[in-house]
């Protein structure tokens, strides 16, 4: 059975036949035609560029040696100084690979999950049992991660907590998850899977009320089970929603959860845990320094940005689909 | 609404179908699954209400599990006395309710031309919006804009800078590209201008996304704390996280590192999980409300109606 | 290619177009706001002023404050202040979090406030920033009261080159926070008695391991050094040796105590979650009876005390006295720093004011006031000792301590002493301890010592650096061998100019 789901942007419109005229002019005569389309952007682009981009120059504090009672003035132009001393500093290769392994386990581990329990959920016949299931999961997404990490201190602790009891009972060795360089980045992945999945379902939850019944009754009617439904209809209905997330979710690839880890690690398990963000909090532990920082950000920024521009330029190519 | 008539549960084979030995067990497996998730979920909350209705001495020691020990209800009284408390609450709902009112608004107004090929620049404006979520200015300058504006401890800070969120945006233009053109095409038939097409066509189907984007700002309102951390000292317009957060924090070891005279006086443990529960409770309301928006076949009939 | 040239074509007209509209009209996107003026210094303050009586003439002054958990407008405090000094204050409080970063902000941006009440580093960073205005002729005019109570050494710690920035809190004086306390039935249970030195410390507990099952001594990581290192001559951040100071991290015996402390945890006798343990973790264990012995700090003791007697009526806890070394002595160590400096901002348009705000709170009467309340209202006096009335003295006076700007050095660790004796369990154990540190303190020499930019900027990642690493050699994750490498890692990212900046002073003062 071939399905289109919602047309590609791309493939919206025909093109019209272009009368040679510059591109300003044509501009114009669509803003004439169809003013209120343009007028509706405007609202929001004001907004942008005076929240967003009119602060932009502080960028430029990463190339200086920003003193905040100087002012941007009367700071120093530096270069690439404070890039050179993140590339230089003796542990960036490993809070940099440390960074990325973490980051790559929760995309491949954590990303599909909440789309494989939207699935699910939407399978459930019982309105009352989904439903209570859905709100019931998503609550950990508004506990804050210092209580999140107590909760798996003590689920996990070797003194009294329940899973090392439970080892301990199937004769087992107690494990010392917290304190083990082996297991610390499941405990990582575990719990901010366990914290942020029911809520991340709600958009693709969202995302299956668009999909037409109606194709569900036709796929019946040609004999197809629920698999294939699955597979045919449902999946190809939310697939648009899972491309863009899944390109959003590419720009925080640098950001392996530095909240979450700083509440959670400790210094055994630095060596696996220790992330840009922990390594930067404890360098710049008391010394207010605005311009390493800015160089830090900025630096993730950029191949944050890459890696967005990348996968919609990817995902355009062979899903015909993408954010622009 | 028609669409009230397709009902959810809509994949469900009907009459003739018979449901295969694969599916029974899928179906098994699902409620166990659901069920035992649902549990692990539910019980952090369970431990923070035994806490928060527990005798200091219990909790301390960590002897509560999920029932209380040393049952007391002072806690409660003496949170839901305390002025500050009830202020931050009153500053967080009105902030929540503002918050998400203006930029459900906002971020749908621009959403709906961006979703449109036709737009010219439509590219460019978007790669202009999604720059944004990451690169930033960063708090200095953003901080001296906000003085500027005149807006350092006041209300609208808290909401007017986080008015457009373009991840939000981005979801709701998806969801306006998911809709079928006809129905845009036979307004404008109609003679329809867009912003009519917009208003009585495409937000009435759009009513899912509008929920989950809705619930997105909500939550973030009512979660925010930094912002206001950064703008607002006034204890009378700070938000319900932020007096959370330094309930917690200035009772962590950090803080009292050093700091004797605070370190006499910190916060009970129950009290600080009778806190957490009665600020997390309103925003838990929220969502089991907009559900009935998550109907399934909303689309139904659109086309030729 | 052409696309592109017109993408960045049409970029460039709708910037340069939204630009021309908020630049002209930004405020029309944002027009609400400035109906709701933030309480802006000196508008609205007339109105009130005239129920004070006497602070006609006198202005509004701005004062940023630490954090606290508390509204400074409805306290007591702040109303007796206002009342006996004639100045209306509005008080800031600096957030729980991120108090550096938000300070800096607000001084920066040039809002005018006149007074801040700083910690150390924070008045290094301002003080060096050329933010704060220098005193020395102010407390010279308006000053009296001030330099009454101040003793001229804690002036040292406030001045920078030769200038005095700030008046220096000294709080409520030198006293002893933590020691060992032990499960003194378990003790008697096993016909054990309390240990005198490390070694005895050691027998007791492999014998607790042994017979109890339970962890023999809890510790946690925020508080990692006391009564064991000192028997190794571990004692203060800084340690003076041969005319020279020497940093905890550099002495040789820091090596000792980590081996030691490392046998301890390979055989369990340490809490193996050390690395981990919150003091509440450590708390918990101790009063959950899991854990025998814990260093524990006296305003905890109320609560922990309490909680192990709930759980098991016949629980007995002792103090251990301080372990003496080898050579037979016990030693504390202890800090005597200035732990709050009050600045005038040099942005202040009411420098004087502000100063004779300040001289005026150190009226010794006003500071009484202050400290303890009114007597036969919030405090009484029982053998010459203050004593709080509950629950008044908690419900008005509980964060005094915040509003205070320098105290009276002579007086207030007395008067202060009232909040310990909130509640006898802490007040004993209180008592307790400073009595068993008689004789015993030394002073960490870097107490006195004036703000200097290399200790200031390195202090607080350097001391994480260390702390961090001796938990990893304790707990087995690196071995000591890798002590000298870390040594000189230490040395390389700002401990060897710390050292050297320390040295410099210390020489300077002789």
């Amino acid at each position: 059975m071939q399905l289109k789901i919602g047309p590609g942007p791309e493939s919206a419109r025909t093109i019209k036949p272009k009368p040679k005229r510059g591109y300003w002019s044509r501009l114009g005569l669509d803003i004439w035609k169809e003013w209120d389309l343009y007028l509706l952007l405007v609202p929001g682009i004001l907004f942008i560029l005076l929240f967003k981009y009119t602060p932009m120059y502080g960028i430029s504090i990463a190339f200086k040696d920003f003193n905040i009672f100087s002012g941007f003035a009367d700071s120093p132009w530096v270069g690439w100084k404070h890039f050179e001393k993140l590339f230089t500093s003796p542990d960036f290769a490993q809070v940099f690979k440390n960074t990325v392994i973490i980051s790559f386990l929760k995309i491949v581990i954590l990303f599909p999950l909440p789309i494989v329990i939207a699935l699910m959920l939407n399978e459930m016949r019982n309105m009352i049992f989904k439903r209570t299931v859905q709100t019931v999961i998503y609550l950990p997404h508004f506990l804050s991660w210092v209580i999140v990490g107590g909760l798996f201190m003590d689920l996990l602790s070797t003194n009294g907590g329940i899973v090392n009891k439970a080892l301990a009972g199937m004769g087992m060795e107690p494990i010392a998850f917290f304190l083990d360089n082996s297991v610390f980045r499941s405990v990582l992945i575990t719990s901010a899977g366990w914290k942020e999945t029911g809520w991340s379902t709600i958009v693709y939850l969202a995302a299956f009320t668009t999909i037409d019944p109606m194709l569900y009754e036709a796929a019946k009617m040609d004999g197809a089970g629920r698999w294939k439904q699955l597979w045919h209809i449902t999946l190809p209905g939310i697939a648009p929603i899972i491309v863009l997330m899944f390109i959003l979710r590419l720009g925080s690839v640098l950001e392996a959860g530095t909240e979450q880890i700083l509440v959670m690690y400790n210094p055994v398990v630095y060596q696996v845990s220790d992330v840009i963000g922990t390594y930067v909090y404890r360098r710049g532990l008391g010394s207010q320094d605005y311009s390493f920082s800015t160089a830090v950000g900025l630096f993730e920024a950029v191949i944050s940005f890459t890696l967005v521009i990348a996968g919609n330029a990817a995902s355009r190519k062979y899903l015909q689909r993408g954010i622009w | 609404m028609e669409a009230n008539q397709a009902l959810e549960g809509l994949p469900a084979p009907r009459g003739t179908m018979k449901t295969t030995f694969s599916e029974k067990c899928f179906t098994i497996f699902n409620y166990i699954f659901f069920i035992l998730l649902g549990l692990t979920t539910l019980l952090p909350f369970v431990n923070l209400l035994a806490k928060s209705l527990s005798s200091e001495s219990a909790v301390i020691s960590g002897r509560v599990g999920l029932l209380p020990v040393g049952l007391q209800l002072e806690t409660y009284q003496y949170v839901l006395q305390d002025s500050m408390f009830l202020n931050s609450l009153k500053v967080s709902i009105a902030l929540t309710v503002v918050g998400t009112v203006c930029s459900l608004f906002l971020t749908t107004l621009t959403a709906y031309p961006l979703s449109k090929v036709r737009l010219r620049g439509r590219k460019g404006l978007l790669l202009i919006f999604v720059f944004t979520m990451l690169f930033s200015g960063g708090l200095i300058p953003t901080y001296l804009l906000m003085q500027n504006l005149n807006l350092v401890n006041s209300f609208p800070v808290l909401f007017l800078p986080a008015m457009v969120n373009v991840y939000n945006m981005l979801i709701i233009k998806n969801y306006f590209e998911g809709l079928p053109e006809e129905l845009e095409e036979s307004a404008k038939l109609d003679g329809a201008g867009n912003i009519r097409i917009l208003a009585s066509v495409m937000l009435p189907l759009s009513l899912p996304v509008l929920a989950t984007i809705g619930l997105f700002f909500a939550v973030a309102f009512w979660n925010d704390y930094f912002s206001a951390m950064i703008y607002i000292s006034d204890p009378a317009i700070k938000p319900m996280q932020l007096y959370l957060k330094e309930l917690l924090v200035s009772s962590s070891g950090d803080f009292l590192k050093d700091n004797v005279d605070a370190a006499i006086n910190t916060t009970p443990q129950s009290i600080q999980a009778s806190s957490i529960l009665l600020a997390t409770i309103p925003i838990l309301l929220v969502y089991p409300f907009l559900q009935k928006y998550f109907v399934k076949g909303v689309l139904v009939g659109s086309i030729k109606g | 290619m052409i696309f592109k040239m017109k993408t960045s074509a049409v970029l460039t007209a709708i910037l340069s177009f939204a630009l021309v509209l908020s630049g002209c009209g930004g405020g029309g996107g944002t027009s609400e706001p400035s109906a709701v003026e933030p309480s802006g210094g000196t508008t609205n303050a007339s109105s009130e002023g005239t129920n004070g009586g006497d602070n006609s003439g006198k202005p509004d002054l701005r004062m940023i404050m630490q954090y606290g958990l508390f509204d400074p407008k409805t306290e007591y405090v702040a109303k007796y202040i206002e009342e006996r000094t004639g100045f209306h204050v509005d008080y800031e409080l600096l957030p729980a979090e991120n108090a550096d970063e938000k300070l800096n902000l607000m001084v920066s941006s040039k809002e005018n406030y006149d007074i801040a009440k700083l910690n150390a580093a924070q008045f290094y960073n301002l003080a060096s920033a050329g933010a704060l205005e220098p005193m020395d002729e102010l407390l010279e005019a308006h000053g009296n009261y001030i330099k009454q109570s101040i003793k001229p050494e804690s002036f040292a710690s406030a001045t920078i080159d030769g200038k005095i920035y700030g008046i220096p809190e000294t709080g409520a004086g030198v006293s002893i926070g933590e020691e060992l306390v032990v499960r003194q039935d378990w003790l008697d249970e096993l016909g054990l008695s309390i240990p005198t030195n490390r070694d005895e410390l050691y027998t007791v507990l492999k014998t607790i391991k042994e017979k109890k099952n339970v962890i023999p001594l809890t510790m946690s990581k925020d508080s990692i050094y006391g009564d064991i290192a000192t028997t190794f001559g571990v004692y203060t951040d800084w340690k003076e040796v041969d005319g020279k100071l020497v940093h905890r991290a550099e002495q040789p015996e820091m090596k000792e105590y980590i081996a030691y402390m490392s046998k301890l945890y390979k055989e369990g006798l340490l809490d193996t979650e050390t690395p981990l343990n919150t003091a509440q973790e450590s708390i918990e264990k101790f009063s959950g009876g899991n854990a025998a012995m814990y260093k524990l700090a006296w305003w905890n003791a109320g609560s922990t005390i309490a909680a192990l007697q709930k759980n098991f009526p016949e629980a007995k806890t002792s103090i251990i006295p301080y372990l003496k070394g080898p050579d037979g002595k016990a030693v504390v160590g202890a800090k005597a720093n200035t732990t709050w400096y009050i600045g005038i901002l040099k942005s202040s348009k009411n420098k004087e004011a502000a100063m004779d705000f300040l001289n005026a709170k150190l009226e010794p009467e006003t500071f009484k006031g202050i400290a303890l309340g009114q007597e036969g209202v919030h405090y009484e006096v029982k053998d010459d000792k203050y004593y709080p009335i509950l629950p008044i003295f908690n419900d008005q006076l509980n964060n005094a301590s915040s509003f205070m700007t320098g105290v009276d050095e002579e007086k207030y660790p007395i008067y202060w002493q009232a909040r310990v004796r909130k509640d006898p369990v802490l007040q004993a154990h209180f008592e307790a301890f400073q009595k068993n540190a008689e004789g015993l303190i030394v002073v960490d020499p870097m107490s006195t010592a004036p703000p200097i930019e290399a200790v200031s900027k390195n202090l607080l990642k350097l001391t994480t650096l260390l702390d961090d690493n001796v938990l990893q050699f304790i707990s087995g994750a690196k071995p000591i061998e890798q002590y000298d490498p870390f040594l000189a890692q230490w040395r390389a990212e700002g401990g060897a100019d710390m050292v050297a900046a320390a040295n410099e002073w210390f020489q300077s003062t002789k």
